[in-house]
């Protein structure tokens, strides 16, 4: 065995996190680590890599009894760590932050700059990301972000590789590069510990999965032995309905209208249309454009050219206030930093679009508020203590319904839902995609962006496929994940593409 | 819930220890002195509470002070009624306030280098417009400000209790005080929700400058005197009122009554130092380390609370 984990407790601020962690990964193994948010998977790994200590339990790494005091401890036993949120300093360079912590000294502190630029370029090249050696992180995509992650790791983690969840913004053909990643250390006898909320892709990387739930281990099979749903019911705890399904409903008459959008070098001719009722999807690569397709019509970029209408009337949206008072709704890819205000309680959250709505002569109604509130916390079964607690303690499930919750309240008939799903567990996935359900039924346009084709597939009526800042195709929603992968251009995927469509750099 | 209280338990046992250990502290006058010498920061702490839950920060209001005494002051000593005077202060306040967030929002700097520059500019033009000279001849009733009483308390208590009834209620209880609180907590999700951040962040900084200008003609009324140099420094203790009282640098999180708490623990310490004698060089060392061990405290439990 490489690593046995036994029994590991952790508690936080008298919340116990974990309390009977347990796993183990042999060498030339990939094991899954799979549970629900907040089942302590993340906790674990960190234990395992040193960046917290347990209040129990034991640690056996080869054989031996140990615990890893720092990162640098474990990483000196050639254990690294992918991390979910990124973990690099924003302000060097790809290499630089490749090679933090273990640069190569010269006397007096000095650096090898060259030679390291050149090594980092070398890994890039070597697992064709569409990154360079100099670029500063800070203008990398979260998806950028995480390849850097990816080969940071691989540099360190030479024993065993923890990913947590490194697919969760990653495209299709950078989440085939990780799995290849994968066997090749499985190859060089490596361990792998694979954290991830993709079921989907389960089957191409794993081989023995470990199934957390409420800080216990609570099964530890063979993966050819457990079925999907099996394993979501050990992870739920409680059988469920084993994934989402969708009855279309007959689209109403036309509420949003693109026509010709370009914004220079990112957005090209970008023409569609939205029914009430309807859910469109959005797929597309990472740095197709369809993050900022949406801020483009949220009024947050700026177009060069191009028409919006809006219920038949042409609106022009310079500003998010503007889009807003449209009537467009975005619930953002990047749930903390852009959609919710996490010290404040969930009402204000949720009356945070509408203050004008509660409010008379600058004066806040309490009494409105706190109705609104109660209402929509009921309505969409948020699980909390009260509308005052502080949005930012939810779980990741709950903290964008309350963000979803915000647009319900303001009454947005437009609603541009980015990854709407991403870092969240398989039954509040389920209960977003009946939020969106019941927002179509009740006359609401829906444009979806979306990384997981398995959710588009399931839940949208059309879907819209997109590439290099154009839109290339539109397919029914019963197609398939070849044809949406054709018309992003999946295989044409090369890693000199970088040179013109940058898909590691976003624009923010 | 312990850090949330630390505060007062800080007040009431700076309180009943300074009760106990001098004879003199229960007295009217101190008390009274007490409220006096505090007011100033007070009223300036209000409106650095407003700013810091809003995410940014105030460093020219020091400078800002002595501009709306000596606006204030000039105005009076040229003829202008007493109300008149103050008035000219509280607005000479209120414009600098303005263009501190004017500038934030225009230029789309940090607030810290756009005050720290205007620090010296407020400054320079309050020496620039009395020539480095204080302004003297002021009418004796003027002192009612500041020294005064009303029902045998200290006018300035009245007018703390009003400006700081006045704060709370506008953080509480209007769409201000709520959008201050939203761009302070996130203000990326405040923007992306239409609120319209920009026309809120001068109302934010120009409020501040208000209660700056009025303190300052507290400050003047007191010394009556109108001086260019006046407010040196008193920046920090604004700062370190709001952060004592759990307001914190990152924004979104302050109240009044945390902060009045903080200013009066400072004024405590102060006025229990002339109390029982101590070397004041201490008073430095002691009011500095009540920062730090509020701070701390205040991010050992967020740690905690934390995932």
């Amino acid at each position: 065995m490489l690593l046995e984990l036994k029994g590991i407790r952790k508690s936080f601020g008298g919340v116990a996190a974990l309390r009977d962690g347990t796993l183990s990964v042999e060498a030339g193994e990939a094991h899954l680590l799979m549970g629900e948010n907040g089942a302590g998977k993340s906790t674990l790994m960190k234990i395992a890599a040193g960046l917290l200590q347990p209040d129990g339990g034991e640690i056996l790494w080869k054989g031996k009894k140990v615990r890893f005091r720092t990162p640098a401890e474990a990483a000196a036993n050639g254990i690294a760590m992918v991390h979910q949120e990124s973990l690099l300093a924003r302000h060097l360079s790809v290499a630089e932050n490749i090679f933090l912590g273990r640069e190569e000294r010269l006397p007096f502190g000095w650096v090898k700059r060259r030679q390291m630029i050149e090594k980092a370029a070398r890994i890039i090249e070597e697992h064709h990301f569409p990154l360079r050696a100099e670029w500063m992180v800070d203008r990398l995509s979260p998806a950028g972000k995480q390849m850097v992650e990816i080969c940071r790791a691989i540099q360190q983690g030479t024993n065993l590789l923890i990913f947590d969840e490194p697919t969760s913004s990653l495209s299709a053909a950078e989440t085939d590069e990780v799995f290849r990643i994968v066997k090749t250390l499985k190859l060089q006898n490596a361990g792998v510990i694979y954290i991830t909320h993709r079921l989907d892709e389960l089957r191409e990387v794993g081989d023995r999965v470990t199934v957390l739930r409420d800080g216990q281990t609570v099964h530890t099979d063979a993966l050819s032995n457990l079925d999907l749903d099996r394993l979501i019911q050990l992870m739920v705890g409680r059988e469920v309905a084993s994934i989402y399904e969708r009855k279309a409903i007959p689209p109403g008459e036309e509420i949003l209208r693109v026509e010709g959008l370009n914004r220079k070098g990112v957005l090209r001719d970008i023409s569609f249309s939205v029914r009430a009722g309807e859910i469109v999807g959005l797929a597309g690569l990472i740095g197709a454009g369809r993050t900022e397709l949406c801020r483009a019509l949220f009024g947050l970029d700026g177009v060069d050219s191009g028409e919006v209408k809006i219920a038949g009337k042409p609106v022009r949206v310079r500003s998010a206030r503007q889009g807003v008072s449209a009537g467009l709704a975005l619930i953002p890819e990047d749930r903390q930093r852009s959609g919710l205000a996490a010290l404040l309680p969930i009402s204000h959250n949720m009356t945070l679009a509408s203050v004008d709505r509660i409010s008379k002569l600058g004066f806040l109604n309490h009494a409105a508020e706190r109705d609104i509130s109660t209402d929509y916390i009921g309505r969409l079964r948020l699980k909390c203590s009260s509308a005052r607690q502080a949005a930012g303690k939810l779980s990741g499930g709950n903290q964008q319904k309350v963000v979803i919750a915000k647009w319900l309240v303001r009454g947005a008939r437009v609603f541009l839902f980015d990854e709407p799903t991403r870092g969240i567990d398989v039954g509040a996935k389920a209960e977003v995609f009946e939020v969106m359900d019941s927002l179509a039924r009740s006359g609401a346009a829906i444009l979806m962006v979306s990384s997981e084709m398995a959710e588009l597939l399931q839940t949208a009526d059309r879907i819209l496929v997109m590439r290099q800042g154009r839109i290339s195709g539109e397919l029914p929603g019963h197609t398939t994940q070849e044809a949406i992968m054709r018309l992003a251009g999946f295989d044409a995927e090369v890693p000199g593409a970088a040179e013109n469509d940058t898909p590691g750099e976003t624009i923010q | 819930m312990i850090q949330r209280l630390l505060p007062f338990v800080t007040l009431v046992a700076l309180f009943i220890g300074l009760a106990i250990a001098s004879p003199n502290f229960l007295s009217a006058s101190n008390l009274s002195s007490v409220v006096r010498q505090t007011a100033v920061i007070n009223i300036m702490a209000l409106g650095m509470t407003l700013v810091i839950i809003a995410g940014g920060i105030d460093l020219s209001v020091g400078s800002i002070l002595a501009v709306g005494g000596l606006f204030g002051t000039m105005s009076i000593s040229h003829g202008a009624s007493i109300p008149m005077g103050i008035m000219v202060g509280v607005l000479a306040g209120t414009v600098c306030g303005a263009a501190n967030g004017a500038m934030v929002v225009g230029f789309r700097v940090n607030p810290f280098i756009v005050t720290l520059g205007t620090m010296g500019i407020f400054r320079g033009v309050a020496l620039i417009a009395s020539n480095g000279l204080p302004v003297h001849d002021l009418p004796p009733s003027f002192s009612f400000l500041g020294e005064g009483n009303l029902f045998h308390v200290p006018f300035v208590l009245w007018l703390l209790v009003l400006c700081g009834a006045g704060m709370h209620i506008l953080l509480e209880h209007t769409r201000l005080g709520r959008y201050a609180f939203a761009m302070g907590s996130n203000n990326a999700a405040a923007v992306y929700a239409g609120v319209p951040v920009g026309f809120h962040t001068v109302a934010v900084y120009a409020i501040a400058g208000l209660l700056t200008g009025l303190a300052g003609m507290v400050e003047a009324s007191r010394l009556l005197t109108g001086q260019p140099t006046a407010g040196l420094g008193y920046e920090l203790s604004a700062i370190a009122a709001v952060v004592i009282g759990g307001g914190s640098l990152y924004g979104g999180e302050g109240s009044v009554v945390g902060t009045l708490v903080g200013a009066f623990i400072m004024g405590l310490l102060a006025n229990g130092s002339d109390l029982l004698g101590t070397n004041p060089y201490w008073q430095q060392v002691v009011i500095g380390a009540a920062i730090i061990i509020a701070v701390t405290v205040d991010e050992f439990h967020k740690r905690r609370v934390r995932k």
